[in-house]
Formats: structure tokens, sequence, C-alpha cells
């Protein structure tokens, strides 16, 4: 089928896939597992969403100044989700969107000013989703993690204060602690890449007709840029965190958890 | 470690939280030498005091003094080494008992250790022991070490013995009896009457926020809220 699922015989491709989630449909009712209403919405909502998306993806490709509209609503979005996950932390949103932008919005302009990609939508968009999704996520559980080490250790945390060391220093326990659970994520995914299975970038090429050769470079470079803007927005959102409860005379001043 | 004392004044001080009075208009004098019972019922404002002293809580208002100078002129790590603090719970970190004595210094001589463990009560032998397995009356004392490698003119301490057996306490009692004998400013929150009465020879008795009385223990067991404990 090489080739069949980029042109308009690929919904050919497409109804034939479809039809296996016909046969797990069958099944289900067969034994009465009660997954057809699932595998039904679930269907319908793919269809319809990827199609929304490929509609809307399609009119920004032709229009490139949408290109920047569409990333700063994602970055909004990711904002506004991750600043939820920070509650109790003193303008959490803002300081989502300073992390989030520290690793992801840097990572464009290096890659794009670089070269590394054309400055055209169809890259921009995808590579800003990419990039803004993972550094979301860093720094929610980055954020999030120092907040509540704090909240658990204040003893511990003022035990080494009273010894005379900068709170800088009396935090950074809890900073490491924050930053490491954040990035194993993608830690492990670089580390185990191409042995536990083959990503996305990878596969997709593939699919798409790329050499082998061509496709792991496209990959290094994916992976690359993700572990470097998601340790970037995961350590500035846990010192930026850690900073807000600092006080003056080297004191903590815990966060409030509603 | 030179035991060399230091008088605590505090002066006027108010303490809120949010917007809840803690302390009001506190004055009390620390003297070098002495042990000092600082004591009341629950909630009295005991603990939040003695954060005041070394700045982990800011007051609204007053001011407090270390040998006449006012501790916000004061670099908070430099005075926090001259003012040790002792909390209610010991807490070690990570690292055995020579992590914990060294933690934060940069280079400090085995000497040193060995000596603030043998004034602590515990051998040399402490230095190579892991946290994990000493005693809760062992740990108190790794932690009344850890101070004074720092070589601390007073130690504050909150409720020391609270967490410990009668054996562990007697030592605690005695360990801070005979550092107030070398000369340092021993400063010990206690919410039990009896206790200050062993072990200080003045006390400041708070309730709700402020002063009742400060002077002899009996002085102020003669004022406890409620008759004498």
């Amino acid at each position: 089928m090489s080739g069949d699922a980029l042109t308009d015989s690929g919904l050919v491709g497409v109804a034939i896939s479809l039809a296996l989630v016909g046969v797990a449909f069958l099944i289900s009712m067969r034994f009465r597992l009660s997954l057809e209403k699932d595998l039904a919405v679930a269907t319908a909502r793919a269809v319809v969403q990827l199609s929304v998306v490929a509609l809307a993806i399609t009119f920004v490709f032709e229009h490139e100044l949408l290109s920047a509209v569409v990333i700063l609503v994602m970055l909004g979005a990711a904002a506004w989700t991750a600043g939820a996950r920070l509650e109790g932390i003193p303008r959490g949103p803002q300081l989502a969107i300073f992390a989030i932008s520290s690793g992801a919005i840097v990572a464009l302009v290096v890659l794009f000013g670089a070269g590394v990609f054309d400055l055209e939508p169809r890259f921009l968009i995808p590579i800003a989703g990419m990039l803004i999704g993972n550094c979301m996520t860093a720094v929610s559980v980055a954020g999030a993690r120092v907040r509540d080490e704090l909240n658990d250790k204040t003893l511990e945390v003022e035990a080494r204060l009273a010894l005379g060391v900068r709170a800088r220093e009396a935090l950074n326990p809890y900073i490491r602690k924050a930053t490491t659970t954040a990035l194993i994520p993608v830690i492990d995914t670089t580390k185990t890449v191409g042995i536990i299975a083959l990503p996305g970038a990878f596969t997709g090429m593939l699919i798409a007709g790329a050499t082998p050769a061509q496709a792991a470079r496209v990959q290094l470079i994916v992976l690359f840029m993700l572990f470097g803007a998601v340790a970037i927005s995961g350590m500035t959102a846990a010192l930026t965190v850690t900073r807000m409860f600092v006080g003056p005379g080297e004191r903590i001043v815990l966060p409030q958890v509603k | 470690m030179s035991a060399a004392g230091t008088t605590i004044e505090i002066e006027d001080l108010s303490l809120d939280r949010g917007r809840r009075p803690v302390l009001r208009d506190i004055s009390a004098r620390f003297s070098e030498g002495v042990v000092t019972a600082i004591v009341g019922p629950s909630g009295a404002g005991k603990t939040s005091l003695l954060r005041c002293i070394n700045r982990l809580e800011e007051p609204l208002e007053g001011r407090v003094l270390l040998d006449g100078t006012d501790i916000r002129e004061l670099d908070p790590t430099e005075l926090r080494k001259r003012v040790g603090m002792i909390f209610q719970t010991p807490v070690l970190f990570e690292g055995g008992v020579r992590a914990n004595l060294s933690y934060g210094l940069e280079a400090v001589d085995d000497s040193v250790l060995e000596r603030a463990l043998e004034v602590a009560g515990l051998g040399a032998s402490f230095l190579e022991r892991g946290s994990t397995a000493l005693s809760v009356g062992q740990a108190q004392r790794v932690c009344i070490a850890r101070a004074l490698v720092r070589d601390p003119e007073a130690l504050i301490l909150d409720e020391p013995t609270s967490a410990l057996d009668m054996k562990a306490t007697k030592r605690i009692e005695e360990l801070l009896g005979a550092l107030a004998q070398s000369g340092l400013t021993i400063i010990v929150v206690t919410h039990d009457l009896d206790q200050a009465r062993r072990i200080a020879s003045k006390g400041v008795l708070l309730d709700e926020g402020r002063v009742v009385t400060t002077g002899t223990l009996e002085e102020v067991a003669a004022e406890w809220p409620g008759g004498v404990a």
C-alpha cells in the first residue's frame, strides 16, 4: 500500500482500518461486553476531531500569519492548564507562561532561526504543539512538586535554615527532587528510543516514504529539541516557584493550598 | 567552641499571622550563662516568640537585639549560626551523623565535630553512625551537637524533650545546665512548669500572646493561669 494512505485512494485504507473496529464491535455484541457504545463514540469523535483539525490546519497553512495566532492560543491554553495545577502558588498562571516559554519558545526561536526547519506553518505548528505540550507537563509536575514538598517538609526546611544556610541552599534538595520527577519521562524516552518502541516522528516518516536514515535524523532533532526544552522549562518552573516562597531574611513563606 | 554567651533583648515586639494577633508588646531580656524558660499554656505564643529571635518569623513591630545590635542589621545566616535553634522533633537530614554535623559548612575539622558530639553527651564514635539507627534522644543530641559545631553564643530550644522518654529528658536537661555553666545563653520553651523549675533560674510567663510576668520560677509559678501547676 506504499503511498496510498497519502492520496485520495487512502480513504479505502481508512475504510479497511475502520472494518477492524467493526469486527471488535461485533465481538463485543456477541459476548455482551458492552463496549459497543464506547467504540462507536470514540470512532465518531476521532473522525470529527481529526477532520476539523485537518480543515483548520489547511486554512492556517494558506494564511501564514495565522500561525502566530495559533501558537499564542496554544501557549495560552497551556499556561491556563498548568496554572490550574499550580494552585496556591502566587501568580501561578503568569509563572506557568514564563516557564513554558523559557523552554518552548526559546527552542522554536533557535530551531527556526538557525534554519533547522523551514519557517513554514506545516513545520511551525506541529513542532510548536509538541514543544508547548511537553513543556506544559514538565512545568505542572515540577511546580506542583516543589509546592507539595515545601508544604510536607516545612520543619525540615526550617531546620536547614536555622543552621545558617542561605534559603537557596536549604531549598536545593526539594528543587532537585521536583526537577528529577518532571524530567524522568523525557529522560527515559530518550534513553530507550528505538529499543522499546519506534517513536512517532520516525514511524511517521517511514510510512510517508522517507529512508530510515532520514527518519532517524529527524527523530533525533525532535528528541533533543524536546529534551532540552522540557529540561529548561522544568528547571525554570521549580526555581521560580521556589523563589515565590522565600521571604525577606532568608526564611520561607509557605504556600497556602486551598 | 568558645562558649561565650550573648545578651538577647526583646523590645515591644508584636507579631500577627494573617490578621490574627499572635504576640503583643513583648519585652524580655535573656542573659548569658543563664537558662531562661519561656512558659505558658498551649497557644500562648511561646514558639512564635522563639522564632522571632532567629528571624524564622518577622515581627510586625518592635525589635530583637543581640548584644545591643538589632538582628535585622545582621546577615540572617550569621545570626542563625550565633543563635542555634533546636526544634521539638529532632530533624536529621540525608546522610549520616558526620554529614549532619557538617551540613552547610565548607570545611570543618573532625576534631571539631567530635568535640561537639562529646559536649552533647555522645561519644566521638557517633561521627561514623548513620542517622536512621539513632534513638529519638540520640537524634536530639545530634541536633544539639550540630548547632554547637557552629560555635553559637546562644541556644534557643522549642520543647526539646517533648518527644523523649524520662531518661533521655533528664540527660538533655543536664546538658542544658552544663552549656549554660560554660557561658552560653539558653532559652527553653516549655509548657511544663516542673521542667522549667528543674532547669531554669529565670522564667518568662506568656498567656494569650502577652507577657504575664518575668522573674524567678517561683514568681512565675505564682502567676500561672488557673493556679500553680
